[in-house]
């Protein structure tokens, strides 16, 4: 299900992983239309697959279907990403920082996808609300 | 995702196409794993026609490299496009990952 009127997207989708590319390919036509640059449409469809696999992967704790709704806008020179569902809370800014420099056989595997979202958006908000979690990224952008 | 495995003399290439996510990145492991464990040590992964990574891909291609790290392997990357290359640098895996312009280049690396 989805609807894209004049600078605004809105997608729904349920917690199954291979919806996540049908997320990232809408978002990433819906920038295009809007003539972003394409650097900044790599950055967005990396944020919205390791926010969406993080919630889908991890953030249940049950079998049950649970739907996931996303919504992007572009407004002048800003560009942000709203991510709501009922998975278990979790904030990516409490998340720990990866390791980033051991060499290869002392680096730990793992931390780095929140570590991406978090170095190629310019800002990620966290809130709860009525039992949602929010994630709200933002953007500032430029046009191709 | 596709991923092709060719085999010159000792070297076994990859090359894959397509995306490398959380959805498809249990397909190359499914390969590369059981190649390192067949003893393989040599590998190039040709990104020429891999339009994306994320984490998923990194942490298999992290995995295959400590593997491989214990048997003296080298496990190296060719024609990696700008956004990806993004992607190792902000990640500090450009140490870890050669990265050369084309295959020709790589296998010419991998043999010294």
């Amino acid at each position: 299900m989805s609807s894209s009127t004049g600078t605004k997207i809105e997608l729904q989708i349920l917690n199954k992983i291979p919806e996540i590319e049908r997320v990232c390919n809408s978002i990433t036509t819906f920038s295009r239309q809007h003539s972003i640059d394409e650097k900044i449409i790599s950055n967005l469809y990396l944020a919205v697959d390791e926010l969406l696999t993080n919630i889908i992967r991890y953030g249940y704790r049950d079998e049950k279907d649970h739907t996931i709704d996303i919504r992007c806008f572009i407004e002048k020179e800003l560009l942000t990403l709203q991510i709501e569902d009922d998975s278990y809370p979790f904030d990516p800014n409490e998340a720990p920082q990866p390791d980033l420099t051991s060499n290869l056989a002392n680096r730990k595997i793992g931390g780095l996808g929140i570590y991406l979202v978090k170095s190629m958006m310019d800002d990620v908000k966290y809130i709860t609300k009525n039992g949602k979690n929010i994630l709200t990224l933002t953007k500032r952008y430029t046009i191709s | 995702m596709e991923v092709k495995i060719e085999k010159i003399e000792d070297i076994n290439i990859f090359s894959l196409a397509g995306n490398l996510d959380s959805n498809t990145s249990g397909d190359l492991e499914k390969k590369l794993i059981p190649a390192i464990d067949a003893n393989n040590t040599k590998f190039i992964l040709d990104f020429s026609q891999l339009h994306y990574i994320s984490s998923a891909g990194l942490r298999v291609l992290l995995s295959a490299a400590k593997k491989l790290n214990q048997f003296k392997g080298k496990l190296i990357l060719c024609s990696v496009r700008k956004d990806i290359k993004e992607v190792f640098e902000i990640a500090g895996l450009m140490p870890i990952f050669p990265i050369y312009d084309n295959p020709e280049e790589a296998a010419r690396k991998i043999l010294q």
